[in-house]
């Protein structure tokens, strides 16, 4: 251990040799105080600090992720080729235990520069209301849906649900032979899951639509709960609003007379714009006390169309902005582990150049991964074959960094990041594929000639 | 395994090693089936011209480079095992240091790679850099050496674990001759004290003032090996290194040789270069003036001189020897003192009888005889014991 803890020294005083990461820190020392006097956002004070987080902690994380990049493929490639390895290798050191300083000592590096800029992004994103004249509406909206951490449950449209009734209905339709001529089977197939798939989710006027959420567990039953979702419609309003009427509670109470009901249901009328996102509260009461809760939306005709609402979601506090602050700073730091393995696994092998070629390839490859593999699902047989035999296991081994895995979004939006989801990303991102990388570095390593062929 | 017995402290059976183009066809065969047998407390010189082998040889002993067939034992086992190469000292033939880390921390750095205690790498650091002359830049980055300063850290990064096997590759390049005659003393005195030394150079007389044996390698393979006395002596010639001579000592030499029927020259020996610089160099440094390069300090012999005992921590004895133990004059011996040396040290009364005269003043222009064998009389060897049992008969008489 003494050994691989003088590699990873040496490393931490290499990578800050390099000029990139005195940029780096300067950069973000400079832009982050800045970007927080600067940034107003949509103005209002909860817009301010969304935007100011946001871009924060997406331009520390991307810094910080390229710095990776770089310090861990240059440490050993430049070991190697200024022949400094010469002098380690020959020493009773293992040549694992060199690997395993170098990503150490990286790791090491990039999460103390880490830890000093999130403490910075914290400290000014909870200072900012006390400099921003704001009044106490809008203090109050903030520490409500922003310096919070709230659970996030939906209940989404069941598309077996769908597809078994598309199924039926196709099987009927070609029994009465009534399957209509020039269409292809799966083209009909594909209208028929269309259809009811609007049946599930639009709503006719003077119609309602029921979510229904169990499992509920408040951190406080006398706080507040909050509803969230966006609106599409048929057709639009000259204003582009919808109105709406909502029932939130325990509705399966309605089976018994009012005054033996344990909890409330509060009925809520609001006006919306269309295609934004949109939420509202209701004391936490509404809650049953086995968790359950149910949101009813009713489509009033002042409406006059069809109302799709989507997205619709149930937001409870389950925790402070501190640690769901901290938990995102840990995904971040997932990221930073899989691209040091990335690095210094490719520099057992590749030159400098190329090696950073790769990993900055594979970084973006990782920003777009859901776009990836959504492009390639579509595929024919044959193709699907190759495809699953060569390109998906490389995709397999791509990093995730958009989607459910960017860290941003919750902290935008509130929005607790779960210690089971953290243990995923950490399991698959860093004791899966980081792990198999570094082994795979480990081997090379070992089976390398490490001096320069001269005769 | 680590064999303790292995009768060779270096060893290879067969190595070769072929260097293959980019689509793996052979394409130097830069080290031909090379049996080297270098034995416990030995100093072996590896000689040979560009390109013939030496650094390959060394790599592969190293595990630097994989043979491509045969074997490479140090010390009866693989370099790469930790309990070889943890008795293993290394030198290349140029100084790879992380340019940014200061003497110190770079020799921290290797302690610290050795698994030494903190205890132990703070004096045998501070030994280090006394002895390399480099205490005053400590705690400059290397990166701002000059590159004989550098080669002073690599000297000391490959001395830190007290090896039982140093491998030097050009171990003077790039040093003055003070570092040069230091690094040559060091060698002896490493040797003295029982270590196995592999010597790569270039410059042959640093071998031939080292070295117990010799091996000349070219196109990769042995050529010549041996003890460099027996490859090098003249066998014909004698040599006799006198001082103080008077000149009708000088005649009677003459007449005594002439009788013999054998050739005779008398010169004055010249003082080498070498000599010369290192007293100039050493008269500055006693003077104290000011420098930023390295200060040698002469402690490389006399701390080891000091300790004649083998103990298991040489260097944390030797850290004790302080700068008052050592004799100043150290570094600035001469040949033609040691020659004097080595007359006073004999019987001095053969010297008597012979020249008549005292030996009063030790001068660097003392006469030397050379006496050349005349070969249509009689055989070398006879002259040189009638001339010798002439000297040492009348030592006895008196």
């Amino acid at each position: 251990m003494s050994r691989i803890w003088a590699v990873a020294r040496n490393t931490i005083a290499q990578g800050f040799r390099m000029k990139l990461a005195v940029i780096v820190v300067l950069l973000l020392a400079i832009l982050l105080p800045l970007m927080g006097v600067v940034m107003i956002g949509d103005g209002t004070l909860k817009g301010k600090l969304q935007t100011f987080v946001s871009y924060g902690l997406s331009l520390t994380s991307l810094l910080l992720c390229m710095l990776t990049i770089a310090v861990s493929t240059y440490t050993l490639t430049s070991d190697i080729k200024r022949c400094q390895i010469y002098l380690v290798v020959t020493k009773p050191v293992r040549r694992f235990e060199i690997i395993c300083g170098k990503l150490l000592g990286v790791v090491l590096l990039i999460t103390s520069l880490l830890v000093v800029f999130s403490v910075i992004i914290y400290s000014l994103t909870v200072s900012i209301p006390k400099f921003a004249k704001a009044d106490a509406m809008e203090l109050r909206q903030v520490n409500e849906e922003f310096f919070t951490s709230r659970e996030i449950m939906t209940d989404p449209v069941d598309r077996d649900r769908i597809r078994e009734l598309a199924i039926k209905e196709f099987r009927e339709l070609e029994e009465d032979r009534q399957l209509p001529d020039g269409l292809s089977n799966s083209r009909i197939m594909s209208e028929l899951e269309a259809k009811y798939r609007g049946m599930a989710t639009n709503v006719p006027i003077g119609a309602s639509k029921r979510w229904t959420f169990e499992n509920v567990k408040l951190l406080d039953p006398e706080g507040i709960i909050f509803v969230q979702y966006k609106f599409a419609v048929a057709v639009p309003r000259a204003d582009e609003k919808v109105y709406a009427l909502w029932d939130v509670g325990d509705d399966r109470q309605y089976k018994v007379d009012r005054s033996q009901w344990k909890t409330e249901i509060y009925r809520i009328p609001n006006i919306n714009a269309i295609r934004t996102v949109q939420e509202f509260q209701v004391p936490a009461k509404a809650v049953s006390e086995d968790g359950f809760i149910s949101v009813v939306f009713h489509n009033p005709v002042e409406n006059q169309t069809t109302v799709i609402p989507q997205e619709v979601s149930l937001l409870y506090r389950s925790g402070t902005f501190t640690t769901n602050f901290i938990r995102a700073v840990l995904v971040i730091l997932a990221r930073i582990i899989f691209l040091a393995a990335l690095g210094v696994s490719f520099s057992t092998w590749l030159s400098f150049p190329v090696a950073i070629l790769i990993c900055v390839v594979v970084f973006f490859a990782g920003t777009v991964n859901g776009f990836i593999v959504d492009s390639l699902s579509g595929l024919s047989i044959v193709a699907e074959v190759f495809y699953s035999l060569t390109i998906r296991p490389i995709l397999w081994f791509l990093p995730q960094f958009d989607g459910e895995f960017s860290p941003t979004q919750y902290i935008v939006s509130g929005e607790s990041i779960g210690w089971l989801f953290l243990t995923r990303i950490f399991a698959v991102m860093v004791f899966l594929k980081a792990t198999l990388l570094i082994l795979f570095g480990m081997f090379i390593f070992h089976k390398k000639e490490v001096a320069k062929i001269t005769v | 395994m680590v064999s303790e017995n292995s009768q060779f402290a270096i060893e290879t059976i067969s190595l070769t090693k072929v260097f293959p183009d980019w689509w793996g066809r052979a394409k130097v065969v830069a080290v031909d089936n090379l049996d080297l047998q270098i034995k416990h407390n030995e100093v072996y010189g590896l000689l040979g011209p560009n390109g013939s082998g030496k650094t390959t040889t060394i790599k592969i002993l190293l595990s630097l480079l994989h043979a491509t067939k045969g074997h490479a034992y140090v010390l009866g086992a693989s370099s790469r095992e930790a309990k070889v190469s943890s008795r293993v000292g290394y030198l290349p033939e140029e100084s790879y240091l992380y340019k940014y880390l200061t003497a110190r921390e770079t020799l921290d750095f290797y302690g610290r790679i050795f698994g030494l205690s903190s205890k132990v790498r703070k004096t045998r650091i501070d030994t280090l850099l006394e002895m390399v002359g480099l205490t005053a830049m400590a705690n400059r980055a290397v990166g701002t050496y000059s590159k004989g300063m550098a080669r002073r850290i690599g000297l000391a990064q490959a001395l830190i674990n007290d090896p039982d096997v140093l491998v030097l590759d050009e171990p003077t390049s790039g040093m003055d001759p003070i570092g040069t005659r230091q690094m040559k003393d060091l060698i002896l005195e490493l040797a003295e004290r029982g270590k196995t030394i592999l010597l790569c150079s270039h410059l042959l007389a640093d071998v031939e003032d080292v070295c117990d044996r010799i091996g000349i390698l070219y196109g990769g393979r042995m050529q010549m090996e041996g003890p460099v006395d027996s490859l090098l002596k003249k066998t014909e010639d004698t040599q006799i290194l006198a001082s103080g001579l008077s000149d009708s000592a000088l005649e009677k030499i003459k007449a005594i040789i002439e009788s013999e029927k054998a050739d005779c020259s008398i010169t004055s020996p010249m003082d080498k270069l070498e000599d010369f610089f290192i007293r100039t160099v050493s008269e500055a440094q006693r003077r104290k003036e000011p420098t930023s390069g390295a200060v040698n300090t002469g402690k490389i012999s006399g701390f080891l001189k000091e300790d004649e005992v083998r103990s298991d921590d040489v260097l944390e004895n030797l850290v004790n020897a302080s700068v008052e133990d050592v004799p100043s004059s150290e570094v600035e011996t001469t040949e033609a003192d040691a020659a004097t040396e080595v007359l006073k040290g004999a019987d001095t009364s053969v010297l008597d009888e012979l020249t008549k005269s005292a030996v009063e003043n030790v001068a660097v222009d003392s006469p030397c005889v050379k006496v050349d064998a005349n070969e249509e009389a009689v055989s070398t060897s006879e002259i040189k014991e009638d001339v010798l049992n002439k000297l040492i008969g009348e030592s006895k008489d008196e």
